[in-house]
C-alpha cells in the first residue's frame, strides 16, 4: 500500500466562495507533498478538510486506502492554522491530551520537548510563551507519537530565523526517516528545498502538480551594475552565458541559464576588464512562478 | 472512555473559573441552609423545623440545591464555550477524537458535576436529618429520598440545556446571555400564547418543576396568585411558584424525554456544522 492520501474530486464552498473547486492528487508513501499557493487558495481549506474539521460540499478523500475517521487521523500528527491549546494548563498538560487522545506513552512528551528546546518552560501555563514558543509547541505535539504522517500548514508562520531554520531541520530529518509529509506554504524557497513534490493551487483549482525538480525548475534573474552599463550589456549578449538582457535606468538585469552560477557571470566580466558595482540574485517571486506556470498551462 | 475522563478532568479541574464557581456552589449551598433551619416562623400547628426533619429534608434541600441550576448550567456553558473560543474542539477532532467523542466528554462532565451536587443534598440532608429528627423510623429516611434522583435529573436536564445554548452559539457570553433570556422571559412569554393545558409541556416548564417548594410555602404563593390576575402572573410562574397540575412520575418521564431530545440535537449539530 503505497497511496498515504487520495483526493478525489474535492469541493468546499463558504457561501458563493469556492474555497477548493474540484480538487484531486495523490500523496504516495515517503514522499514530501508540497501544496503552494498564494494567501486565500484553498490550502488551509483543503488541509482543514482532509483532518476532518470541515466536511466536504462534494467529491471524497482516502487516508491509508480507508474511508476517513478518528482512527486514521490518530496516526497523523496535525497542524493546522494557528497553535490551538488551553492557556491555562501547562505545556505538560496540553501535551498529555494530546498524548490521551492519540494513545502515545506520556514518556514521550519529554522527547518532542527536546527536539523542539522546550523542555525547560515544561511546567509554564501555556499563556505565557511567545508566538514563536507557541508554534514550536505545535511543532512538539505534532511529532508526539512520532506518526507516520505529518500534515503541516505554514510550518514557519510565526518564526524567527532561527526558529524557520530549526523546524526546516526537524522536517527534514522526518524526511529522511521515510515519513510521509504534507506541507502547505506561500513562500516558494520553503517548498523548493524541503518537497520532493508539489501542487499548485489558485483560487481552489489544482493548476499544477508533479516533481518539484521538474516543476520549479527556474531562469534566475540578476541585476547587476557597472560603471559602463551599456559595455556591460554588450559582452555578456556575446558571453553565451544568459538567455535574455535588459537594460534600466543603472542598471541591467539579465536571465540566465539554470545551470549557470551567478558567480560564473563575475569572472567572465572580470575577465574583459568589468568591475561590477552591484551584482544581486533574485528570487522568482511566487507570483511571477505562477504566470510562468500558467503561461505554459495554456 | 477511560482517557476521554482523564482528559476532561485535566480540563477542568485545572481551569480556574471552575474552582471558583463550586467553591462558591459550596459555601453559598451551606450558608443557605445554616440561615434557613435558624429562621423560625411562628405559625400555630406549623414550626420551619419540619422541613428539617426526615422524610421533609430531602424535598426541602432537593429544592433549595435546584436554586443552583443556573450556575451549574451556566459553568457548563463556559465549560462548552472555551473549547470553541481556545479551538481546542477543532484541534481535538485534528489530534484524533470524533465529534461523538467531544459530547461524550463533556456529556462526563454533566453527570459528574450532577453526581456531586447531589452528594452534596445527600450528606448535608443526612446530617440536618438526624439532629433536627428526635426520633425517626428508619422507613421515614428513605420515604421520600426518591426525590434526590429526581433533582440529579434536573441537575442534568439544566446543564444538559445550557450545553445545547453552548454549542449552539459558540460564544460565551452570547449563550449565557441567551440561556438567560429564555429562561426568563422568551419560554414564558412563549407560554402565554398556548393554553394552560399546552403551556405545562414546555421544557424549562417541566424541569423546574422537578423540585417544587415544600407545600407550606406555596400555600401562601397560590393565594397570590388568586389575587393577582393578568400581568404579574409569569412572575410566579417563571421562579416555580405555582402549583402544577402533572404527576411528579409524569413530569419526571417528560423531563428525560426533553433531555433526550437535546442530546439528540446536540449530537445533530455537532455532527452536521463545521468546527
Amino acid at each position: 500500500m503505497n497511496e498515504i492520501l487520495s483526493i478525489q474530486n474535492l469541493s468546499k464552498n463558504f457561501g458563493k466562495i469556492k474555497a477548493v473547486d474540484d480538487l484531486s492528487f495523490t500523496v504516495e508513501k515517503g514522499t514530501v507533498y508540497g501544496i503552494l499557493g498564494p494567501n486565500g487558495s484553498g490550502k488551509t481549506t483543503t488541509l482543514s478538510v482532509i483532518t476532518g474539521v470541515l466536511h466536504p460540499a462534494s467529491g471524497s478523500y482516502r487516508w491509508f486506502g480507508n474511508k476517513p475517521g478518528k482512527w486514521e487521523r490518530k496516526r497523523m500528527g496535525s497542524l493546522i492554522e494557528i497553535p490551538n491549546f488551553y492557556p491555562y494548563l501547562t505545556l505538560f498538560q496540553n501535551l498529555q491530551i494530546v498524548a490521551r487522545i492519540k494513545n502515545v506513552q506520556e514518556e514521550d512528551i519529554n522527547r518532542v520537548l527536546g527536539i523542539t528546546d522546550l523542555l525547560r518552560r515544561k511546567y509554564s501555563r501555556f499563556d505565557t510563551l511567545s508566538l514563536g514558543m507557541k508554534q514550536r509547541l505545535s511543532f512538539a505535539s505534532v511529532l508526539l507519537g512520532d506518526p507516520e504522517v505529518l500534515v503541516l500548514d505554514e510550518p514557519a508562520n510565526g518564526l524567527d530565523p532561527e526558529g524557520i531554520a530549526e523546524v526546516r531541520k526537524i522536517i527534514m530529518s522526518e524526511r529522511d526517516k521515510g515519513k510521509t509529509i504534507i506541507i502547505a506554504s506561500h513562500i516558494l524557497d520553503e517548498v523548493e528545498k524541503v518537497c520532493t513534490h508539489v501542487g499548485i493551487l489558485k483560487m481552489g483549482k489544482l493548476i499544477a502538480s508533479g516533481r518539484v525538480d521538474k516543476l520549479l525548475v527556474m531562469d534566475r534573474v540578476v541585476t547587476m551594475s557597472a560603471p559602463d552599463n551599456t559595455k556591460l550589456k554588450e559582452i555578456l549578449e556575446k558571453s553565451g552565458l544568459v538567455k535574455s538582457i535588459k537594460e534600466d535606468v543603472d542598471s541591467i538585469t539579465a536571465t540566465i541559464l539554470s545551470e549557470t552560477e551567478p558567480g560564473e557571470i563575475n569572472k567572465y566580466v572580470i575577465e574583459k576588464g568589468i568591475t561590477l558595482t552591484r551584482l544581486e540574485v533574485n528570487k522568482p517571486t511566487l507570483e511571477s512562478q505562477f504566470l510562468e506556470l500558467v503561461r505554459e498551462q495554456n | 472512555m477511560k482517557k476521554l475522563l482523564k482528559n476532561e478532568l485535566t480540563k477542568t479541574l485545572n481551569y480556574a473559573s471552575f474552582k471558583v464557581i463550586m467553591t462558591l456552589h459550596f459555601v453559598l449551598f451551606l450558608l443557605i441552609i445554616i440561615v434557613f433551619s435558624r429562621i423560625d416562623i411562628a405559625v400555630p400547628g406549623f414550626s420551619m423545623r419540619n422541613l428539617f426533619r426526615f422524610p421533609d429534608v430531602w424535598a426541602t434541600f432537593a429544592w433549595i440545591a435546584s436554586w443552583f441550576n443556573i450556575l451549574l448550567a451556566i459553568l457548563v456553558i463556559v465549560l462548552v464555550g472555551n473549547e470553541f473560543s481556545f479551538r481546542t474542539f477543532r484541534q481535538q477532532v485534528i489530534n484524533g477524537l470524533s465529534v461523538e467523542d467531544l459530547v461524550i466528554g463533556k456529556g462526563i462532565i454533566i453527570f459528574l458535576i450532577a453526581l456531586y451536587s447531589l452528594l452534596l443534598v445527600f450528606l448535608s440532608g443526612s446530617v440536618f436529618g438526624i439532629i433536627f429528627s428526635h426520633n425517626f423510623e428508619f422507613a421515614d429516611l428513605f420515604s421520600k429520598s426518591y426525590l434526590l434522583a429526581v433533582y440529579f435529573i434536573q441537575a442534568v436536564g439544566y446543564m444538559i440545556i445550557g450545553m445545547l445554548f453552548a454549542i449552539i452559539f459558540r460564544n460565551n457570553s452570547l449563550s449565557i446571555i441567551m440561556f438567560l433570556l429564555y429562561f426568563i422571559f422568551i419560554e414564558p412569554i412563549i407560554r402565554r400564547f398556548f393554553s394552560p393545558e399546552v403551556r405545562q409541556f414546555f421544557p424549562v416548564k417541566i424541569i423546574s418543576h422537578l423540585t417544587p417548594p415544600p407545600e407550606v410555602l406555596t400555600i401562601a404563593s397560590e393565594k397570590t396568585i388568586e389575587n393577582s390576575t393578568g400581568t404579574s402572573n409569569f412572575d410566579f410562574e417563571s421562579i416555580g411558584l405555582i402549583p402544577h397540575q402533572l404527576s411528579l412520575f409524569v413530569t419526571l418521564l417528560l423531563a428525560i424525554g426533553f433531555i433526550a431530545l437535546f442530546v439528540f440535537l446536540i449530537f445533530q449539530i455537532m455532527r452536521r456544522r463545521d468546527l
